[in-house]
């Protein structure tokens, strides 16, 4: 069985290949001789048509996509083996081991779009190359030798994963840190180059080694590393659960959608749990920036980009109220009986988000015809003008985040009663730290606007960082101690989902991937016409920054392709395989028998859709 | 269910974000553009979205009568009738938009101008070579009465003799948006490349800025710099 | 129609297509598409309303040395490619601890002209002592490169031009004349050109 599945892979990949290499080589070809005046080295080729900047901007962002869920994955599947071992679920280790499967074949679709990538840019933009491949050879080295092992490592992680178990489960658990660990460094090699090209440092003379060593540590290159490390857990956790929304809405039994449901639940879970201190990534990159180089700075908040940042707050705010209104109904549908309980809270949470994604969204300079400036007396809104700064938003979404904390937190605590003696302690404590939270974001938020811009942003806004960390920090491990000798009052009754909570994990995962197609852009547009920024400019006559709207329909034709490859891949990954038992065979009995309540009852009612 | 269903209050709630954003609100304070007022009213409905299919009962009494009175099932008299004009009303509003859209008219674009554009990489990284002293600062003060204070006022707040004539208006330097949170250098390249040297998101035709560096030398342009924050009581913003 | 109508028409076709297929297709996986499809073009569309702003590169600038007639213009040469060519302000800074390196502010009022040229050309030439170590003392290297030789390469009209801008900025008298340039016809090494 395997064998023949593995062949017919092989085959589809081959095809998928041939078919990509042909679109692409054809207008290649055609414009391979381009403009190079005589004598003078070629800086550019074209591509009729469609442009070269287009087709690299298409494949760079489908390689990143995929680069982010194959270094995502691991680390979800690895968390899920963790869990699987300490809690002895045997649910979390077929879930790992199914993520996996899709890393293989996933694996080699990334390997492949960077290849055509390199290709592409050695073709298109050679001057570039020559310049990075002479400050950056070392580590190109250094890149193929982390690929070999990764590889190895990865290989020896999937096919050993049933021979590995019981007595060498350790060993396997091992090998799945080692794999983290080369991803790791696989993602932070090529991110030293990009974060080169942004923000570069001065490379003296010295050996090879030395100049691609200085380059490597260039300003914004860890700020990017830690953001991209959160985003491939967010972006894994997400995918995972669009991919587990999808199988649930074509489920065609109960036993399916129970697993779907729950796999599903720990997708959005993982995803939120590396959405929280996401925004601080973000926040210490965009410090990073300005220090480098303030014009880039304001080039990204203030300058052509601005806008940019309104439309990163209304998918930001989207995909918090999506995960929220998962996590709620949630609560509402898998715990019987709950919902008069819960109702309450959640109006005044969901009305706490609106209100802070509202002033989020207002803009600084606001889109007003000629009449209604005239009325304002400018661009700006005497009033609702305040929400514009920075110091609204910082503290709109740091309450963001401890809104979402709290739904989070309501959502694991929902249906189990603690048993523990200094649980009431525990909980006012939970609650006074909370509120502390609240009001101490709040203040300070109030309080940035008369103040120096720089006391606000050396103390204020890390302040409320570290205080809406601490809270997550100390309230997650208090919950958790407190949940290990909770009691369970109701059981969670699982595959009674409607079928829009299907559709709202596949929208989260959307979010997500069109909010890195369009920091993407930011962080490529923020150096404006230069290729390595104040060094190298970009004399072709792509040079310019497109604007927002044409931009947009290029990351929403990216994010369409990139959810048909991963699709693809997912189909391509099971077919032939376990068909007879679907992914729920023998293991699944545990999650069987908690549902079993409901699973006659309920397909009735699940199948509904919108 | 008692009282009114999901779906009216829903309604209910809608018109009442509405009628406060558009009507109440001006009454306050200046009138809110339409494009805010949709986007609060189009957060409005996400949030009775989100609170209304939450459970399976929620959603039915929030989508049943929006259903039912578009089908037109078990409902009579002037419901019966007010659906009819929904439905031949609603054709003939998205018809009116799409004309309206299409339609040349007099109205001028919306405005789009970034204040502060991203300054030109020369003169980021400057910074004043003169000391802080109050004969710089004096000699400054008479350098922006002979040249700056025409437009931008005795009291530095944009309201100078000149200043009616222009549109945008002259920058006012007392209003903590403008100079507290640009850095001295950017002030320099302001003031010496005019608004003729704005990029382009900064509308340079609109600006009425002259090019002072045509009359004024770098040092006149530093100390005037230095007088405009001590005169508006302003600091310039700094990056430790 | 313009680009952005154009790009409008296909978000509000996707939308529509979309739409109809949520209405009428039973399939589970084409209906999720769909909704994707449908998702994405409302983003558009969201995106193509707001200010649509692109961001031209400037104009490319050809500067003749026989063009310039004033100490002033030179100083402006200069400060261009402090900021660019040159990449002096990668590592320095001028009135700021925050740089990498010696932050460069009054530099044209405390060094003559031919120690910062020298600095420039020869930037090991004159280097601290470092004392903090057992044994005797060792030159404490510095980090600058040698910035008339690759990969910066300013030519010597570019490095006076830099120093004349130092000195502008610092508030002092430019010292470089402007005899001193080397024009296209005097100069012998094509490199000279680029002024």
């Amino acid at each position: 069985m395997e064998h023949i599945r593995n062949h017919r892979s092989v085959y589809a990949y081959a095809a998928l290949f041939l078919v990509l290499v042909f679109a692409v080589a054809m207008p290649v070809g055609l414009a391979w001789a381009e403009d190079a005046p005589a004598g003078a080295a070629t800086e550019y080729r074209d591509i009729p048509g469609m442009g070269s900047r287009n087709l690299i901007w298409i494949v760079a962002q489908q390689h990143l996509l995929l680069a982010g869920f194959v270094l995502g994955v691991p680390i979800f599947a690895w968390v899920c083996e963790i869990v699987g071992v300490r809690t002895g679920d045997q649910r979390y280790d077929k879930l790992a081991k199914e993520f996996t499967k899709l890393l293989t074949s996933s694996y080699a679709t990334t390997a492949l779009f960077g290849g055509i990538l390199l290709f592409l840019l050695i073709g298109l933009y050679p001057k570039l190359m020559n310049y990075l491949s002479d400050v950056f050879f070392p580590s190109f080295l250094v890149y193929c030798a982390l690929f070999l092992l990764e590889t190895a490592t990865l290989y020896l992680y999937w096919y050993g994963w049933d021979s590995m178990q019981g007595s060498k489960k350790g060993l396997h658990l091992f090998l799945g840190f080692l794999l983290n660990v080369f991803a790791f460094f696989i993602m932070i090699v090529p991110n030293s180059w990009a974060t080169f090209q942004a923000s570069p440092v001065v490379i003296a003379e010295g050996s090879m080694w030395a100049r691609a060593w200085a380059a490597t540590w260039n300003p914004t290159w860890w700020p990017v590393n830690i953001h991209r490390l959160i985003a491939n857990v967010v972006l894994g956790g997400y995918i995972c659960g669009a991919y587990a929304g999808l199988k649930y809405l074509m489920a065609q039994n109960a036993e399916e959608r129970v697993h779907y449901d729950w796999m599903g639940y720990v997708g959005n879970f993982i995803g939120v749990f590396g959405l929280l201190p996401l925004p601080f990534a973000g926040y210490w990159l965009m410090r990073e920036i300005y220090q480098y180089n303030q014009q880039m700075g304001i080039t990204l908040m203030g300058g052509f980009l601005s806008w940019l940042f309104i439309l990163q707050a209304m998918l930001i705010g989207i995909l918090f109220v999506g995960s929220n209104y998962y996590f709620w109904l949630g609560i509402m549908h898998r715990i019987p009986g709950s919902e008069a309980r819960y109702r309450r809270p959640i109006l005044a949470m969901l009305v706490i988000l609106l209100v802070c994604l509202g002033v989020w969204m207002t803009p600084h300079s606001l889109v007003a015809s000629l009449e209604e400036a005239r009325k304002m007396g400018g661009t700006h809104h005497p009033l609702l003008g305040v929400f514009g700064v920075m110091s609204a938003k910082m503290t709109v979404s740091n309450l963001m985040i401890l809104v979402t904390f709290m739904s989070f937190i309501m959502y694991w605590r929902a249906g189990k009663e603690e048993t523990a003696r200094w649980a009431k302690v525990a909980k006012a404590g939970q609650g006074v730290l909370l509120g502390i939270a609240v009001v101490v974001v709040v203040v300070l938020g109030v309080w940035g606007y008369f103040v120096p811009a720089i006391t606000r942003i050396n103390y204020f806004s890390t302040t409320q960082v570290l205080v809406v960390l601490f809270v997550l920090l100390t309230v997650t491990p208090l919950t958790g101690l407190l949940m290990k000798s909770a009691r369970t009052t109701t059981e969670m009754v699982w595959g009674v989902m409607p079928g829009r909570a299907g559709y709202v994990l596949v929208l989260n995962a959307v979010m997500v991937i069109l909010l890195m197609t369009l920091m993407g852009y930011a962080r490529s547009s923020s150096r404006v016409h230069w290729h390595v920024y104040g060094v190298m400019q970009d004399t072709s006559q792509y040079a310019y920054s497109p604007a927002l709207g044409y931009a947009a329909a290029i990351m929403a034709l990216n994010t369409f392709l990139f959810c048909l490859l991963v699709a693809f891949i997912f189909w391509v990954a099971s077919m032939g395989g376990e068909k007879k038992g679907g992914p729920t065979d023998t293991a699944h009995t545990k999650a069987k028998d908690a549902a079993s309540p409901a699973v006659g009852s309920a397909p009735a009612a699940s199948t509904g859709h919108q | 269910m008692r009282g009114p269903s999901l779906a009216v209050k829903g309604g209910i709630l809608l018109a009442a974000v509405f009628v406060a954003l558009k009507f109440v609100l001006p009454l306050l304070t200046a009138p809110l553009p339409m494009s805010l007022i949709y986007l609060y009213l189009f957060l409005t409905i996400i949030g009775i979205v989100v609170y209304g299919t939450l459970s399976g009962e929620s959603t039915e009494a929030l989508l049943g009568p929006i259903f039912r009175f578009l089908s037109g099932e078990g409902i009579g008299g002037a419901v019966k009738s007010a659906r009819l004009a929904v439905l031949v009303l609603f054709p003939l509003l998205v018809g009116w938009q799409t004309y309206g859209g299409l339609a040349p008219n007099t109205q001028p674009p919306a405005e789009s101008r970034t204040i502060h554009p991203a300054p030109p990489g020369e003169f980021v990284g400057l910074s004043n070579p003169l000391p802080n002293t109050p004969e710089n600062v004096m000699m400054g003060t008479g350098l922006y009465a002979a040249y700056c204070l025409p437009c931008h006022g005795p009291k530095f707040n944009g309201n100078g003799a000149a200043s009616d004539g222009f549109n945008p208006p002259p920058a006012n330097f007392a209003d903590p948006g403008t100079i507290a949170m640009l850095q001295e250098s950017y002030l320099f390249w302001r003031i010496k490349k005019g608004g003729v040297g704005l990029s382009v998101e900064g509308h340079p035709w609109k600006s009425a800025m002259p090019r002072w560096e045509v009359e004024l030398s770098d040092d006149q342009i530093w100390k005037i710099i230095m007088a405009e924050y001590a005169g508006a009581g302003q600091k310039p913003r700094t990056w430790e | 129609m313009t680009e952005v109508q154009l790009l409008q028409t296909i978000g509000m076709s996707v939308i529509g297509v979309g739409g109809a297929i949520l209405l009428f297709v039973k399939a589970r996986f084409v209906r999720v598409m769909a909704f994707v499809a449908m998702v994405l073009g409302a983003f558009s569309l969201v995106a193509l309303s707001v200010p649509q702003m692109a961001s031209m590169p400037p104009a490319v600038e050809k500067i003749d040395v026989a063009s310039i007639k004033e100490k002033k213009e030179l100083a402006a040469i200069g400060q261009k490619i402090f900021f660019s060519k040159g990449q002096c302000a990668l590592c320095h800074t001028i009135g700021s601890s925050e740089g990498r390196c010696p932050d460069l502010k009054g530099v044209g009022s405390k060094l003559t002209r031919e120690f910062i040229y020298e600095s420039l050309t020869q930037p090991q030439a004159y280097v601290y002592m470092d004392y903090e170590h057992e044994g005797r003392a060792k030159f404490f290297p510095a980090k600058m490169p040698h910035i008339n030789k690759k990969p910066i390469g300013l030519n010597n009209n570019e490095i006076l031009a830099v120093i004349a801008f130092l000195q502008s900025m610092s508030g002092e008298e430019v010292t470089i004349n402007l005899s001193e340039l080397a024009t296209p016809s005097s100069a012998s090494s094509e490199g000279r050109k680029a002024l």
